[in-house]
């Protein structure tokens, strides 16, 4: 986990270790350059020394031949010493523009140590005048000396010239220098620094404006942070509660839908008691005195009004009962048979009624007086108003996940607005069914009770004759039609 | 915006970086560093090669073939010495080289005794052999190992039989010398001497002169006023040869005199290609400057030894003004 700390160390490690190469750097230059200066002062300090030492021998000699003392030998002898000690210094210096030069040198003040002692010798024998003579020699000796001392210097100086004019040049490129690491060091900061608050502030922005959009209630934006640092996590898991949150309202969403849903179904089977509440103290004088007139008529040796009477009976018994509850298919067909038995009784040879029925399929739950008010507006529709009668054609038919009833007539057909009507459950005709029920609650209730839209087709046009087509599904996708509160 | 801003700061630092890095290397580049103290072998002989006449063309030719012959056999040399004939810095010089304890002395003879002190007293006290070049000193008198240069009386000789060839045997002759007296000048004198004294015809006339252009000039026109037939001139020291064709432009033509010189002065050549010069004795610098160095690494490997002590003599030859023109 790459933390925000972490990245704040890291900046001032980069820092720490700029500066830290910097200082080492210019520490090193610093002691080499003055190294460099060390051996230059060295070798003029050096080249001075022999001279000085060597003046200081020829004044001590003279000094010594003036008065020879023990002291004076004590200091021309010290000063020998140190012309020697000089000497051996001074071959470090050979390089090879002096070589010829420095030898030389080497040699004048060997033999200007040997002229010394050469006339010390001399003193000692009492040879005062040669002494003398050797002294001015010695005097000499020096002055040459003192003199490629100045040559030496001056080689010295030829040789060194282009190094001289280096070290000046390059201590203005130092100054050079430092202006330029001190601009580069500044821009790179900056741009480490630009981009370090970015990393930091561009994901808190973002987490920002996502907050704001879910405070408008959009809960349907992705949170996405590119980052490597907490504000990632803090974002993750505020995508992750925005997710929570959508899933949690669109729950409630479908829940209202549910309510809403129920609350129509409510509506209509309310409709639906009442009109069979309102037809109900008809239907029970009835249906007593249709068993009593079916008794008579059976009494009276008319089997068959007692038979079609059982049938009104029946009819009329199961619309009593069984309209809020789902049936089996099994149920319904039988009651369309005794519908049409009545139905026939009516028309007699005008009704032409022929079913192809697939026992297997029997078994299917769907809703209650479902197909008898369908095949009721067809009688209506395509049997009755016709002189020469019609036929209806009942099919239940097997196919895979479906069962499909077909209903079938010849009749004239409905008008495309009619169909439309009828699909989207707009409640227009009442016109005299016996159940009193019609096609649109028929429609209504097949979808609720499926909760498919498809579940019924109608294709029909004028003169052609109308077909009705339900699709019913072996198991049913939802149960709720029965979880509804049983009002039978 | 973002992008910009880190675009412009990246750019600026790749700038800065660029020249950042240029400075310091110009800094910490290491071709300042110091001559290299010398390690390789010092070299086997050092030889000093001193003369009077610093910066003539003459002895420059010396200098550059005896650095020439140096270099080839290994051992190093420097040229020192005084500029127009300074006597004192010359001794200087010399003195210095003994006390530098340096393995050979190659050196322009002087006849003074200052000189044949140095040389025969100083020099073999600390056992630096000295060769002569170009003017000798007699071996005598100096201690020199041998002399490297033209043979003087031959070239004495050479003149005057050009000067009869082209003056004739008979006429008056000038002949003009420094008053120092040298040996190699009394050398070219005798050679003269030697040829003329056959021609009793040929009056010769000599004068000394101080080196001064002044006293040159003083001295050719006391003895033009002398010797008004005088015909022909020679100048047995070429070094007033200068002043002394400037008196004679002066009083009258310089080209019906005949007058001779030799080339161990700046002056004598130019002279010469001006036609004023009917005549010079031109010797081998180069030559005396080469063998002087190479006899004396001979000496002091023992590989010649000892070495003829009359000298070596170079080439010398009679230039002639139609010559050099």
């Amino acid at each position: 986990m790459n933390s925000i700390q972490k990245k704040i160390w890291t900046l001032a490690a980069v820092v720490l270790f700029i500066m830290v190469a910097i200082w080492t750097t210019l520490t090193y230059y610093n002691q080499k350059t003055q190294n460099q200066y060390n051996d230059i002062l060295q070798r003029y300090l050096r080249l001075n020394e022999v001279t000085s030492a060597s003046q200081q021998t020829t004044t001590a000699l003279y000094n010594y031949l003036l008065t020879p003392t023990e002291d004076n030998l004590d200091q021309l002898n010290l000063s020998k010493e140190k012309t020697r000690k000089a000497k051996i210094e001074v071959i470090d210096l050979r390089n090879t523009e002096n070589d010829f030069t420095l030898t030389n040198y080497m040699n004048l003040i060997d033999s200007l140590v040997e002229t010394t002692d050469r006339s010390l010798m001399l003193q000692s024998e009492k040879e005062t005048e040669d002494s003398a003579k050797t002294f001015t020699e010695a005097t000499r000796i020096s002055k040459y000396i003192s003199d490629m001392t100045l040559t030496l210097l001056d080689t010295d100086l030829k040789t060194y010239d282009r190094f001289y004019r280096g070290i000046i040049e390059q201590s203005a490129e130092l100054k050079k220098l430092g202006v330029w690491l001190l601009l580069l060091i500044t821009s790179l900061l900056l741009l480490f620094t630009y981009w370090f608050s970015l990393s930091i502030t561009r994901p808190i922005l973002k987490l920002t404006q996502a907050a704001k959009e879910l405070s408008r209630g959009r809960f349907d934006l992705q949170i996405e942070v590119e980052s490597n640092d907490e504000i990632s996590f803090l974002a993750k898991m505020f995508d992750r509660m925005r997710i929570n949150i959508n899933n949690l309202i669109s729950e409630i969403q479908q829940k209202a839908q549910l309510e809403k849903e129920l609350q129509q179904n409510k509506l209509l089977l309310q409709e639906s008691q009442l009109r069979s509440l309102q037809s109900q103290i008809n239907p029970h004088f009835l249906f007593n005195t249709l068993n009593t007139l079916s008794k008579k008529a059976y009494l009276e040796g008319s089997e068959e009004t007692s038979d079609l009477l059982v049938s009104v009976a029946d009819l009329l018994r199961y619309n009593l009962k069984r309209l809020d509850r789902s049936v089996t298919l099994y149920e319904e067909v039988k009651v369309l048979r005794q519908y049409i038995e009545i139905q026939r009784a009516r028309f007699t040879e005008r009704l032409q009624f022929y079913s192809e029925i697939d026992e297997a399929c029997l078994h299917v739950q769907i809703p209650g007086l479902t197909l008898q008010p369908i095949v009721e507006n067809a009688v209506i529709h395509a049997v009755e108003p016709e002189e020469n009668g019609g036929a209806i054609w009942f099919r239940i038919v097997d196919s895979g996940e479906w069962v499909t009833i077909e209903f079938e007539d010849d009749g004239p057909g409905m008008t495309e607005l009619k169909i439309k009507q009828i699909l989207e459950e707009h409640l227009v005709e009442t016109e005299g069914h016996s159940t009193g029920i019609g096609f649109s609650n028929v429609v209504r209730r097949l979808r609720l009770f499926y909760g498919l839209e498809d579940v019924i087709g109608i294709e029909s046009g004028s003169g052609r004759g109308t077909k009705v087509i339900l699709k019913i599904p072996k198991i049913r996708g939802s149960e709720k039609y029965d979880k509804a509160p049983d009002r039978g | 915006m973002r992008k910009t801003v880190i675009l412009v700061l990246g750019v600026v630092c790749v700038v800065l970086f660029y020249f950042t890095f240029v400075t310091a290397d110009k800094v910490f580049r290491s071709d300042w560093q110091m001559p290299q103290t010398s390690d390789h072998k010092q070299a086997k002989y050092r030889l000093v090669l001193i003369t009077q006449e610093l910066g003539t063309s003459f002895w420059d030719k010396v200098g550059s073939g005896a650095l020439e012959e140096a270099q080839r056999a290994g051992a190093s040399i420097q040229v020192w010495g005084s500029y127009s004939k300074n006597q004192e810095d010359f001794l200087k010089k010399i003195e210095i080289a003994i006390d530098s304890k340096v393995d050979g002395i190659i050196v322009q003879g002087l006849d003074s005794d200052e000189f044949k002190n140095l040389t025969k007293i100083k020099a073999a006290f600390y056992g630096i052999p000295i060769i002569t070049v170009a003017n000798d000193v007699p071996m005598a008198e100096s201690l020199r190992r041998t002399y490297v240069g033209s043979d003087q009386f031959m070239a004495g000789q050479m003149i005057a039989k050009q000067l009869l060839s082209d003056m004739g045997t008979e006429g008056t002759v000038i002949l003009m010398g420094d008053s120092r007296q040298e040996d190699y000048q009394q050398q070219r004198m005798n050679g003269i001497h030697d040829v003329l004294k056959q021609y009793p015809k040929v009056h010769m006339e000599y004068a000394e002169t101080l080196d001064t252009s002044e006293q040159v000039m003083a001295t050719t026109k006391d003895l033009m006023n002398r010797l008004p037939e005088v015909d022909a001139f020679i100048a047995v020291n070429a070094n007033i040869t200068g002043a002394m064709i400037q008196e004679i432009g002066k009083r009258s033509q310089v080209e019906p005199y005949h007058i001779y010189s030799f080339d161990d002065s700046p002056e004598t050549l130019s002279l010469l290609k001006q036609g004023k010069l009917d005549g010079m004795i031109e010797q081998s610098p180069e030559t005396m400057g080469r063998i002087s160095v190479n006899l004396m690494i001979k000496w002091l490997s023992g590989e010649t030894v000892p070495l003829d002590t009359d000298g070596y003599l170079t080439d010398i030859r009679m230039l002639k003004a139609t010559e050099a023109r």
